[in-house]
């Protein structure tokens, strides 16, 4: 009887995810600096009514997935014969881990049609905050995810590795998001990738993290 | 009562019953290695495992838990085990083998590692099918109670408590794991949690991983008051920290039971340990606690809903509730036919609006005809179920879209209704009484609506007395009033309201009513309603189906609150009316400045509703359009970046208050004389986002600033091509071209864009920004750079100072 894992296959999806929009990332990326920033409580107000605003508008799903690293070198993982992340960065980060996971996440139509919206009406002040809340809002939600599977993995004696990834940082280019956007599934979302490998809505992500021994 | 209660209970008299400690953790320091399957590793090692449930029994666990924590088709399938059943029969005889009858073994249910219908992918009913495979294993393995742990999705905790009792009658505790903000990862809090698992049927309840002892004593203090059922702490053995490339865990055994004490003392009856904790601990333990006798439930009973999210609590002083009435497809096309086509955006939309309205409740209603209503039932309440954090109240003539409901609601919903009616009487009860949900008693029989206060109670008794026989009590439902139409019976209303008194003040019970039906066929319908609301609630009326978006209703509801003693300190009312008076603006008392005074500060505050009133009083008192912009607005404007370099602004204030400029100066701009106008002035300015990117936020801000600071801005938009971009430079000649990127990839289309204006013998100068781009990216290419808009601004005010 096999008791090491054969291969966790399984795409997982969240059909919806439900956070509360992380309010201190939210001031900081608006660029509140504590005992600077003065705010008077009518703007304190206003902001709040923003922020639930987008919490309104914002459905956060997403899928993650758990692949094997099949082998390695300085400069890139492979995860299958056709399969292969090339970055030395990654390589790094990955450098103790058996597999890997991959997440994806978006925040949905209606929170962006909200902001093109008050663009459009010269409201261009909550326009800001509402994409200052989605921007860190589907950042939560990569939090989240790696919350969910941390747990999991405590009880195989695994983790995940301290930091992410996502396409365009580093020495991972964004072309690689074709591949992470295939592996999620994310057009069950409607989340449609450019030709320039940009993910629509704009506030979709992707990441990939490694799951390496605890010991 | 569950098969073996009584064993657990009788313990719980003298003492706390002692769950076991970690198995995972103790697997891993007993040599299992690191990546296997926990379940399968045990069966080809059914000593080590063996060694611990008896460890687990000589420290004093009452009950150890067989190792199948993982065993569902779901994990398993990861290590291509399919054979569920023999599995779990297998550990659950390893299990009871080991203890050799000093301890119960209790089947171990544990996540399935994905999230459930409405949460996640997979269907309830898959879920609840999942589960039962491995009960059947675990009750073949001759286990002696369950226990469902560590369950982050509180629907998932649902399907598995459903597929236990749906199996057997054994003993069954469920454990959710919180966070430390006191939610589980899907945002149930404790108290939630307890009230929606308990009316489910779990025989004890609680928390289990985690945290250490002392954050769970907050979960089980928040559970206490509300739970009808013993309380389950097995906390972590403290919080985890990284050792030597190992996770251990900082609490020794003296230690966690010394501060598991307080657990106690919070009102758990039953103890354990989970990550990091040993047979030590439990020794340890056992001997702290065994002199302590736990807390029982405060109460038999209560009348409380939930949602996945939210509890509401009916308490003797509590507010009156409403119930939302919107979602019902009587009279309302749209939604009927989104019901027919199977949509439920027009749904999620009307819980949202009367969420922010104020309702409690939602009513939930699907009824049009020649639809399928189990299937729509369904599907509205899955919708609705993530799209508020309301609780439901499922209102349907029929009794499978009510038990459809039922059983996929993550949380205690309400029924509307259960009248005296026999086969409703009969159908519904135990679909209640399975789900336990409360329900709303409609005191009407076969033979119709009773007219008199008198007959209904009569009618209201004799349904009690079958309820009762189902286990519910007064707790479980609201008596409605039985509102009927004033125009057409004048007596009607007092009946209603003498009803309401005589199942508050006789029966005490609860009450409801559907309000809007009284004023039916009159005119001015929303001051009948809102006086009836007011009477009602003076007659003890808990809840009132009704409209919260009126605004009547909205006032009226609160303002008896506070005449009936149930706002204390009319908190609720201040807010209200503070809500309802709008948000205001504090700070400078500008209406005590002088005209040109209230200008500045209205940019400075970013008062768009107030920058045109001030524009108008500085014209009357005789200002000059020209000094108006020129001396007080534009250097606002300047000291609004001043301050926002300062950092004693953000970017909203920033943009507020340019918002604001820019109004202000679209109302002076026709009473300026030729050649006075801010308006291009200092030049025109181009702007684009290049070709492939999409996020063009940070461009119209820069958009903004500069028309403020007086430029001509010709804004092409996102995803520009190059080519495109050279032609509007040859057309309009700006004295600077702006390019932003967000992406690394597209940024690249920056030097693409100033090396063909190049080529083309344009010579203007680009200012270049966005998140990925740097100053160096910048000078490589030729370009100026600017971090954010108010940089931008002075940038090109350099660029273009030569050029003016």
């Amino acid at each position: 009887m096999p008791c090491t894992l054969v291969f966790m296959d399984r795409l997982i999806t969240f059909e919806r995810i439900t956070i509360e929009p992380p309010l201190q990332a939210i001031y900081r990326r608006l660029g509140y600096r504590k005992g600077l920033t003065q705010l008077k409580p009518g703007e304190s107000k206003a902001l709040g009514e923003s922020i639930e605003l987008a919490r309104s508008l914002i459905a956060l799903q997403g899928a993650a997935r758990r692949l094997p690293i099949l082998s390695r070198d300085s400069r890139q993982i492979r995860l299958a014969e056709n399969l292969c992340l090339e970055s030395a960065n990654l390589a790094a980060l990955l450098v103790k881990s058996q597999e890997i996971l991959l997440m994806g996440t978006t925040a949905g139509e209606a929170i962006i049609e909200a902001i093109r919206q008050d663009t459009a009406e010269n409201n261009l002040t909550r326009a800001v905050v509402l994409d200052a809340a989605a921007s860190e809002t589907v950042d939560a939600a990569l939090d989240w995810m790696e919350a969910f599977f941390a747990r999991q993995l405590r009880r195989e004696g695994r983790q995940l590795t301290k930091s992410r990834f996502s396409c365009g940082y580093g020495d991972l280019t964004l072309e690689n998001q074709k591949l992470f956007y295939d592996l999620l599934d994310l057009k069950r979302f409607g989340v449609e990738l450019t030709e320039n490998s940009i993910l629509k809505p704009e506030k979709s992500v992707t990441a990939v993290a490694g799951i390496e021994p605890i010991r | 009562m569950a098969k073996g209660q009584r064993k657990f209970l009788d313990i719980m008299k003298k003492r706390p019953l002692l769950l076991d400690g970690a198995t995972g953790t103790e697997l891993q320091n007993r040599g299992m290695p690191a990546g296997v399957s926990p379940e399968l590793w045990c069966i080809e090692n059914p000593n080590v495992i063996g060694s611990i449930h008896s460890d687990y029994a000589r420290a004093g666990s009452d009950v150890v838990y067989a190792c199948t924590f993982g065993a569902n088709r779901l994990k398993l399938g990861q290590y291509g085990e399919r054979d569920v059943r023999s599995v779990n029969r297998r550990l659950a005889t390893i299990a009871r083998e080991s203890v050799r009858g000093k301890a119960l073994v209790a089947g171990d249910i544990g996540p399935t590692g994905h999230f459930i219908q409405p949460f996640g992918e997979v269907g309830f009913e898959e879920a609840v099918a999942i589960f039962k495979e491995q009960v059947r294993g675990l009750l073949e393995g001759g286990v002696d109670c369950f226990v469902i742990e560590t369950m982050m999705d509180i629907q998932e905790a649902r399907a598995a408590l459903i597929a236990v009792k749906e199996s057997c009658d054994l003993f069954t505790m469920v454990t959710m794991t919180f966070e430390r903000d006191g939610r589980t990862l899907n945002g149930t809090d404790p108290l939630t949690a307890v009230v929606t698992l308990q009316a489910l049927g779990a025989d004890a309840a609680g928390c289990n991983c985690s945290t250490g002892p002392d954050d769970m004593v907050r979960f089980i203090t928040a559970m206490k008051p509300c739970a009808t059922i013993p309380l389950i702490a097995k906390p972590n053995a403290g919080l985890p920290k990284s050792s030597g490339g190992r996770t251990v865990y900082d609490m020794d055994a003296a230690e966690f039971a010394l501060r598991s004490g307080a657990l106690v003392a919070a009102g758990a009856g039953i103890l354990g340990g989970c990550c990091g904790t040993t047979p030590g601990h439990l020794s340890a333990l056992k001997r702290a606690v065994t002199r302590r006798k736990p807390a029982p439930p405060v109460r038999k009973s209560i009348a409380a809903l939930s949602s996945a999210r939210k509890t509401l609590l009916f308490e003797a002083d509590g507010p009156l509730a409403v119930i939302g009435e919107s979602i019902n497809p009587t009279g309302k096309k749209a939604l009927q036919e989104e019901l027919r086509e199977g949509k439920t955006a027009l749904v999620r939309q009307m819980a949202r609006d009367q969420e922010t309205a104020g309702a409690d409740l939602l009513d939930v209603n699907v009824g049009v005809p020649g639809l399928d209503q189990e299937k729509a039932m369904e599907e509205v309440v899955l919708a609705l179920s993530v799209a508020t954090a309301l609780p439901l109240v499922i209102d349907s003539a029929k009794a499978e879209p009510i038990e459809r409901a039922l059983r996929v609601y993550p949380g205690r919903a309400l029924i509307n209704s259960i009248s005296g009616e026999k086969e409703k009487l009969k159908k519904l009860l135990p679909v209640a009484a399975k789900y336990g949900a409360m329900f709303i008693l409609l005191p009407l029989t076969d033979r119709g609506i009773p007219e008199t206060a008198e007959k209904r109670a009569v009618v209201v008794r004799a349904i009690e007395g079958e309820a009762r026989k189902h286990g519910f009590t007064r707790d479980d439902f609201l008596v409605d009033g039985i509102v009927m139409t004033a125009a057409s019976n004048p007596r009607a209303p007092q009946e209603t309201l003498r009803t309401v008194r005589w199942a508050t003040e006789t029966l005490g019970a609860r009450t409801v009513v559907g309000l809007s039906n009284v004023s039916f066929g009159m005119p001015e319908r929303k001051w009948i309603n809102a006086s009836f609301l007011a009477m009602a609630s003076a007659s003890g009326l808990t809840a009132a189906i009704a409209n919260p978006s009126s605004e009547e209703i909205a006032f009226v509801r609160r303002a008896t609150d506070v005449l009936g003693g149930r706002d204390r300190d009319a908190a609720a009312w201040i807010a209200h009316c503070a809500k309802a008076a709008g948000s205001g603006r504090e700070g400078v008392p500008i209406e005590t400045l002088p005209p040109e005074k209230k200008l500045r500060e209205a940019i400075l505050d970013g008062n768009r509703e107030a920058v045109s009133g001030c524009i108008g009083e500085s014209l009357k008192a005789g200002y000059d359009a020209a000094a108006l912009a020129q001396q007080i607005m534009i250097p606002a404007i300047v000291e609004v970046g001043e301050r926002f370099g300062r950092k004693e602004y953000f970017l909203p204030q920033l943009i507020a208050s340019g918002e604001t400029m820019k109004i202000g100066m679209d109302i002076l701009e026709p009473y300026l004389k030729e050649g006075q106008s801010a308006a291009g002035q200092r030049g025109a300015v181009l702007l684009a986002t290049v070709k492939g990117d999409i996020h063009d936020i940070g461009k119209n801000i820069v958009g903004l600033m500069l028309r403020n600071h007086g430029y001509r801005v010709i804004d092409l938009g996102k995803d520009v091509a190059a080519e495109r971009i050279v032609r509007e430079i040859e057309r309009h000649k700006p004295q600077v071209v702006g390019l932003s990127a967000l992406m690394t990839t597209t940024m690249t289309r920056m030097k693409e864009v100033i090396g063909l204006a190049r080529k083309q013998g344009e010579q203007c100068p680009f200012i270049v920004g966005g998140a990925v781009v740097t100053k160096t990216y910048a000078d490589s290419i030729g370009a100026a750079f600017a971090r954010d808009g108010v940089e931008a601004v002075q940038v090109i005010q350099r660029l273009t100072g030569s050029r003016v």
